[in-house]
């Protein structure tokens, strides 16, 4: 009998979450439109200042992905059951693995939420266009940021009455890095510093937060 | 004629939760630093605002610890699997709570004064008040696990990866340009403070550490005896419903 490599149990996983996804449709069909509706909302409240909101959207746009991101990870179809757990368990299936494969999904869905949202954004702010080639990493890094971390709240919070309340919060502090990462590498282009210095902060956070979640899988699913 | 006194229970229940030695030594370190700190020097810029450094200062210091303390005891749960340790953690995480926002409400006060504004877009302030939400966050999960298992198991976890942010808060001061003021005393250079400053601050750090420590004693004290209370009525000390519903009994015939 041959054994599926940790990877491809975890790539399995992945697509399992996104095939539940595309049936229930909370992240693009809820979660996108209500950050949407963010975007929307902030120039009613701050003015029709043009300058001043061109000046606030990519800003506004990192926002929305972290805050809105989180609830994408922390989604109804993101949690198994006991049953399941069980099933995954006998069937050879590590904690790491099963968070490996809710992380990658996670990272998978934040890059669509971040594909509808950005030309939202664009829209409603047309902001300069000094640094977007910084986004080219910078989007994916982002995703699998605030994709390792969900997917470590969400177990945190799994099977919990408040778990669409509480995941956020513990996750939404904790992203800040991410936040000052995204964002400054626009600043740091737009006033010609060097920009890599904020490429360097997320991706350590990135990994910071792949380490911390390896380690805390064993722990969390540990029912001894 | 033996005479029993009324408020010996209370004096009994008090000595059992809070103990004897430890509130007297608190209180003796909190008046000696308390005397330090009014007969200290004014500084020569801020005048007798600089005395809010005595409590602002060592607030911050002090939940650092509280935090750190959370962060050993949540391993240390995870390793040995002790209630004790879980208990440990809650009581300082809640500690480190409440002298995070002591420090945040005694900096606001004192940057009014001296910046012109209760609060500004700081890295200091901002970290600051992120590692007070990140461990709200901390305690809001601990209220939404019943489990006592669980609620210690994932806590331990969360309370590692929330003292991420207690370096991220330090070291904000020397990572950005800020209006907060960079480290006096922990840095390799010396301590850029005049001595008389020094001592006050020091032992108000000493008479903090002392009420840390007797608030997190008490705390546990009380969580173990809450958790004794619900073993013991668990385990039916008290009737249980329908205990006073007798089966019917046949009326004699005659």
């Amino acid at each position: 009998m041959s054994v599926v490599p940790p990877l491809t149990q975890a790539l399995v996983l992945a697509g399992k979450d996104l095939r539940l996804e595309r049936r229930t449709g909370e992240a693009f069909l809820v979660v996108a439109p209500f950050g949407a509706v963010a975007l929307f909302m902030v120039p009613l409240a701050v003015g029709a200042d043009t300058p001043l909101l061109a000046t606030l959207g990519p800003a506004l746009f990192w926002v929305v992905v972290l805050l809105f991101g989180v609830l994408v990870t922390v989604r109804g179809s993101a949690t198994d059951g006991p049953a399941q757990r069980a099933v995954l368990s006998l069937v050879g299936v590590t904690p790491r693995v099963r968070l490996a494969g809710r992380a990658f999904g996670n990272t998978v869905l934040l890059l669509g939420f971040q594909a509808v949202i950005a030309p939202v954004a664009l829209v409603l702010y047309a902001p300069e266009p000094a640094g977007w080639v910084w986004l080219l990493p910078m989007v994916p890094l982002v995703a699998v940021g605030l994709g390792t971390l969900g997917a470590l709240a969400d177990l945190v919070s799994e099977g919990l009455a408040g778990r669409a309340v509480l995941g956020p919060l513990l996750v939404a502090p904790i992203t800040v890095p991410l936040l000052l990462g995204a964002t400054g590498v626009l600043d740091a282009a737009r006033y010609g510093r060097p920009a890599w210095p904020w490429l360097v902060l997320v991706v350590t956070v990135d990994l910071a937060a792949a380490l911390l979640a390896a380690w805390c899988a064993r722990h969390l699913e540990d029912q001894s | 004629m033996s005479t029993t006194d009324p408020a010996a229970p209370v004096r009994a229940t008090l000595r059992a939760v809070f103990g004897r030695g430890l509130p007297a030594f608190a209180a003796l370190a909190v008046a000696v630093a308390l005397t330090a700190a009014l007969a200290s020097p004014p500084d020569r810029l801020q005048g007798e605002l600089v005395r809010l450094m005595y409590v602002h200062v060592p607030a911050a210091w002090t939940a650092f610890l509280a935090y750190g303390v959370t962060l050993v005891a949540g391993l240390v749960w995870l390793w040995r699997r002790a209630a004790v340790w879980d208990r440990l953690a809650a009581a300082s995480a809640e500690a480190g709570v409440f002298f995070t926002g002591l420090a945040i409400a005694m900096g606001a006060v004192w940057g009014r004064p001296t910046w012109g504004v209760w609060w500004t877009w700081d890295a200091r302030l901002v970290t600051t008040a992120l590692l007070f939400f990140v461990y709200l966050g901390y305690l809001a999960l601990r209220r939404a696990v019943d489990d006592p298992v669980t609620r210690a198991r994932r806590s331990a976890v969360f309370g590692v990866v929330a003292f991420a942010m207690v370096p991220l808060v330090h070291f904000s001061v020397l990572w950005w340009r800020t209006l907060h003021q960079p480290p006096s005393l922990l840095r390799p250079a010396a301590p850029a403070i005049g001595g008389g400053m020094l001592t006050a601050l020091l032992l108000s750090v000493l008479a903090f550490t002392a009420l840390f420590v007797l608030i997190v004693r008490t705390r546990m004290r009380l969580t173990a005896a809450n958790a004794a209370l619900d073993v013991a009525e668990l385990t039916g000390a008290e009737p249980v419903a329908g205990d006073a519903v007798t089966a019917p009994r046949r009326e004699a015939t005659r």
